[in-house]
């Protein structure tokens, strides 16, 4: 087995693969990205650079959606 | 045509339709459909896999003529509301920002300050800023210096269902402003939407008098009735005041009565 690292994502400790992209970490959650707004410590990860961003040991990572909202 | 005109673009309808706070995402989904709204607003949650149905990005897009507002709510700050914007900005792909910053849980009052330097920022940044504020004339006049595209007064207190109480500050923000004055906030009924729209607002914002409804898609579409009704109202000019009665059946000449 791979060695691991652990991200922080959206507050809670998560375990990854190292050598985990961005985009790795949306499937491995279920998520197909496109509604997806990815931040790693805080900077915005657009679409488009998902697969190149690998994601190091303590990182921290926000997914955020649209939800209900006035 | 009359078109609600908002930086570039235009809406047939002048109805914008909140999407928090419905019992399900599937009746959220038909209340928007029934209201005809083609702003929507949305807010930014964190992603949580196991309620994937939170997410309304997607099938709020698949309505046709939908544009999603996306707001600020969570921010305390300026700084916040702008991380906010750019966040949403990148989801949405739509210019459209609802600037809105309220501190105090208990009353949800708009941070008139915090809110003035979001907008300030956001608007030089080319967002079509709709901010939420209290109904007051001077603050309105500065967001529209700045460049907001329209300013969005509350009517009484968010989710409140006051209705129109700062209608006289609203009626004075109206005149002066060169950009859409927008109701957003605290209306219960119908009528009171169709009062803001015959007092010259240019739409309304509402979400929870829909939301929790007895039947959500029937109360959207009365809304929407009863904007169409007020905005109709405005244009057609209503009559004057007047403190006593003027007839309107003639008084004299009546059977020989004066005779």
């Amino acid at each position: 087995m791979s060695q691991m690292i652990t991200i922080e994502l959206n507050g809670q400790k998560q375990p990854l693969p190292t050598g985990s992209a961005v985009s790795d970490l949306l499937s491995i959650i279920g998520s197909d990205g496109k509604s997806v707004a990815v931040l790693v410590n805080q900077q915005i990860i657009r679409p488009e650079n998902r697969s190149a961003r690998i994601l190091q040991e303590g990182d921290e990572v926000e997914l955020l959606i649209f939800a209900g909202g006035g | 045509m009359d078109l609600l005109q908002l930086g570039s673009y235009t809406f047939s309808s002048r109805l914008i339709i909140g999407t928090g706070k419905f019992s399900s995402a599937t009746v959220m989904l038909q209340a928007v459909r029934a209201s005809g709204a083609q702003l929507v607003t949305v807010a930014l949650r964190r992603f949580n896999r196991e309620q994937a149905e939170d997410d309304l990005f997607g099938p709020l897009s698949a309505i046709e003529g939908v544009t999603l507002m996306p707001n600020t709510s969570g921010a305390s700050t300026a700084a916040e509301a702008v991380r906010a914007a750019h966040i949403a900005r990148e989801l949405s792909g739509s210019p459209f920002i609802k600037v809105e910053i309220h501190p105090n849980p208990q009353h949800l009052m708009p941070d008139p300050i915090e809110t003035f330097e979001a907008a300030r920022i956001l608007a030089k940044e080319g967002f079509l800023v709709m901010p939420y504020i209290t109904a007051d004339p001077v603050l309105a006049k500065r967001l529209e210096e700045v460049g907001c595209a329209a300013v969005m007064p509350l009517g009484s207190a968010i989710g409140s269902g006051q209705g129109l109480a700062t209608a006289a500050m609203i009626e004075l923000i109206i005149r002066e402003s060169s950009i859409p004055v927008i109701v957003d906030a605290g209306l219960r009924s119908p009528s009171e939407a169709a009062h803001a729209m015959e007092m010259g607002c240019e739409a309304v914002l509402v979400n929870s008098a829909v939301a929790v409804a007895g039947n959500p898609p029937e109360m959207a579409e009365a809304f929407a009735e009863a904007v169409a009704a007020g905005r109709k109202a405005f244009r057609a000019g209503l009559m004057q005041k007047s403190g006593s009665a003027i007839a309107t059946s003639p008084l004299t000449a009546f059977l020989g009565a004066n005779g």
